[in-house]
């Protein structure tokens, strides 16, 4: 798909950290309808990617674009939460942040739709699982266009898992699009249909997923 | 603005999930208020003064023919100190373990000597070491003074009884002996009846001379007893400097400590938790991110200075303080603790930005406070490197601002003055805190 019509884009975006580089310059675009994933080793550049494209760390080099207008959720990696406030506190603070016209009742929604538990317990206190489900339903506050999602499913069990492919899916269906790092490769089977594969920094595959060529997982991963 | 409301409300709600924290947060006031009040009363109570007295101090002795009232005496003393009767090894041993902070020792043969009025009797004063001995030293030497000057009346009289003999002659006494005095008057009585020769002309001149000049005798003896009076104007000021003073460092310190820590750790919690990329991500700028940590000093600084002000003003209403009561000040104070609060909260943020992390920025501030605290101790009069320095920190500014607020008559210059200074290096940090703040989406 062109990049007039994309989403987002990386225009030669590339992140160092003091005298490290963590991503070289990278240009991709995400259009309406995409399901990227994003592949590597560890450390090869995937949660920094996501989060240029999340507007959460600026470029050293190039910029990012968004469509104007659009709404762009996110899912860090590690939980991104407050652990002092309670799953409901944490999505009432951050649909209000989002500019929700309904923060309670957004919040409400989502602890339903995530199954989490309504009670004043801190989110510090909830399973690893329980937190990254939260993690996952501040990113679909404020209503986004496009998902960007850092190895989503690590911690959660198979239901959970089935619901936010089901979500992602539904997103993409209406228009929507979703990124997601995975170093499950069922997952790139299943739910991908482009595929941005980095090393060392570096994009060294962006294409679809029927052309992303399964043996060169084994060399990128060795 | 809204989000800097919900970031300052998600940090109360934070702040009350935190008992710990919570607890030194309630704590801490109130212990500094009651020490400040234990400091302030301490500062107000009477010391502890023995009184030896190996002349078996009668309630009154006749001095020049004047009575004076030893037992009045003292008890004027004991207005402004404990006094105890103590004998010489008793007042001796409690000097050695502080239980009393000076010794007036009367010697023997001190009422004799001084009705002798021949030499001057000694009374002696032993003082501890400490701050209150120089008070003590000021009140004996303050009785000295009032007694000398009862005294000087007394021996004035006495004199002038001396000079009357001299010009007008009689009866009178002289160191308990009796005496008969022919006296100027009658001796120029005496040689007016003579055969007028020059030598007796030259006498009668010298006696009238001699009469002239001891006429102005009682004024002239007046004037040298006391070359200067003082006149002591009962009024006082609106409030007492010490507790005005301790009150203020009491203030500035409690908020120093707390709000840089509080904004410091805050936020660099907010890199801990993980959440700085979510709210950088537009939905709460950088700038506001350090507003909201500005502000939420400002609002710690109001509530625990509040809280010292009144649990102060309570405690020595209590306790009896004359004056520094904070009552009529309580408006003035809650300006300068929200503009105290607020640069102290922007430097507070400033080294959380630097330090990164939650745990490492609220050490940083630890060691931080030490030094700021240290430098606006030290009167710039005597160091002025040390008053240039703490002229650049929130606290000499914090510090001025409450004294002034709470102990001027006129308070609004010198409130202004400081008002600017704290807006000003509000500024500056804060501006300095936003820029160190991109270091933490790193």
């Amino acid at each position: 798909m062109s990049s007039e019509h994309a989403l987002l884009s990386a225009r030669g975006a590339g992140r160092t950290f003091g005298q490290t580089t963590a991503l070289e310059p990278v240009d991709l675009d995400i259009s309406p309808g995409d399901a990227l994933a994003l592949v590597g080793p560890n450390g090869a550049g995937k949660s920094t990617l996501l989060a240029l494209l999340a507007g959460a760390l600026e470029p050293s080099t190039g910029r990012i674009e968004r469509r104007k207008g659009v709404r762009v959720g996110w899912a860090p990696q590690r939980p991104a939460q407050y652990g002092r406030l309670s799953a409901r506190e944490n999505l009432e603070l951050f649909a209000r942040l989002e500019g929700e016209a309904e923060p309670e009742e957004a919040a409400a929604r989502l602890l339903r739709e995530f199954g989490l538990p309504g009670k004043a317990s801190p989110s510090a206190n909830l399973s690893v699982g329980n937190r990254q489900r939260v993690n996952l339903a501040i990113a679909f506050l404020g209503r986004p266009e496009v998902l960007l999602l850092d190895e989503p499913t690590a911690a959660l069990d198979p239901e959970q898992r089935r619901r936010l492919w089901e979500r992602a899916t539904a997103l993409r269906d209406s228009g929507g699009a979703f990124a997601f790092a995975t170093q499950n490769l069922d997952e790139i089977e299943r739910h991908a249909d482009r595929v941005a594969a980095l090393r060392d920094g570096r994009l060294v595959f962006a294409g679809p997923a029927d052309e992303y060529d399964r043996s060169r997982t084994d060399t990128l991963f060795a | 603005m809204n989000r800097v409301l919900l970031l300052l409300r998600k940090d109360a709600l934070v702040l009350r999930r935190s008992p710990l924290l919570l607890g030194i947060l309630l704590a801490y006031p109130l212990t500094i208020a009651v020490l400040v009040g234990l400091v302030a009363s301490y500062a107000s109570a009477k010391p502890r003064v023995a009184l030896v007295d190996e002349d078996n101090l009668p309630p009154t002795v006749t001095i020049g023919g004047k009575r004076f009232h030893v037992d009045r005496t003292i008890q004027q003393v004991s207005k402004n100190v404990h006094l105890v009767h103590l004998s010489r090894e008793a007042a001796a041993e409690q000097l050695k373990n502080g239980k009393v902070v000076a010794v007036v020792t009367v010697p023997p043969g001190f009422i004799t000597t001084l009705q002798e009025m021949v030499h001057s009797p000694r009374l002696e004063v032993q003082l501890s070491q400490g701050t209150i001995s120089s008070r003590v030293d000021q009140q004996v030497q303050a009785l000295v003074y009032s007694l000398n000057r009862q005294l000087q009346r007394a021996y004035i009289g006495t004199n002038l009884g001396y000079v009357n003999l001299i010009l007008y002659g009689g009866k009178g006494s002289f160191l308990g002996r009796p005496i008969s005095v022919l006296g100027l008057g009658r001796a120029q009585k005496v040689l007016a009846g003579m055969p007028q020769t020059a030598a007796v002309r030259n006498l009668e001149d010298f006696i009238h001379d001699a009469r002239l000049a001891l006429a102005n005798t009682g004024d002239a003896l007046n004037a040298t007893a006391h070359p200067i009076e003082l006149v002591r104007a009962h009024d006082r000021g609106r409030t007492w400097v010490l507790s005005a003073n301790v009150q203020a460092y009491a203030l500035a310190l409690t908020i120093t400590f707390l709000t840089l820590m509080l904004a410091a750790g805050s936020l660099a919690a907010e890199r801990d938790e993980n959440v700085i990329g979510r709210l950088a991500r537009g939905l709460v700028g950088l700038g506001h991110l350090v507003w909201a940590k500005v502000a939420l000093a400002a609002a710690l600084a109001l509530v625990l200075g509040m809280a010292i002000a009144i649990a102060f003003g309570v405690i020595i209403q209590v306790g009896g303080v004359t004056g520094g009561e904070p009552w009529h000040r309580l408006p003035l104070l809650v300006v300068g603790l929200l503009l105290a609060g607020g640069s102290l909260g922007a430097l507070g943020a400033l080294l959380g930005a630097l330090a990164r992390e939650a745990r490492s920025a609220s050490l940083v501030a630890l060691l931080v406070v030490l030094p700021i605290v240290f430098l606006g101790l030290i009167p710039s009069e005597i160091v002025p490197p040390a008053g240039w320095a703490s002229s650049a920190l929130p606290f000499t500014h914090a510090f001025q601002l409450f004294r002034s607020a709470l102990f001027d008559l006129s308070p609004w210059g010198e409130v202004a003055k400081q008002a600017l200074w704290l807006v000003a290096l509000g500024g500056i940090f804060g501006a300095l805190a936003r820029l160190g703040a991109r270091r933490l989406l790193a």
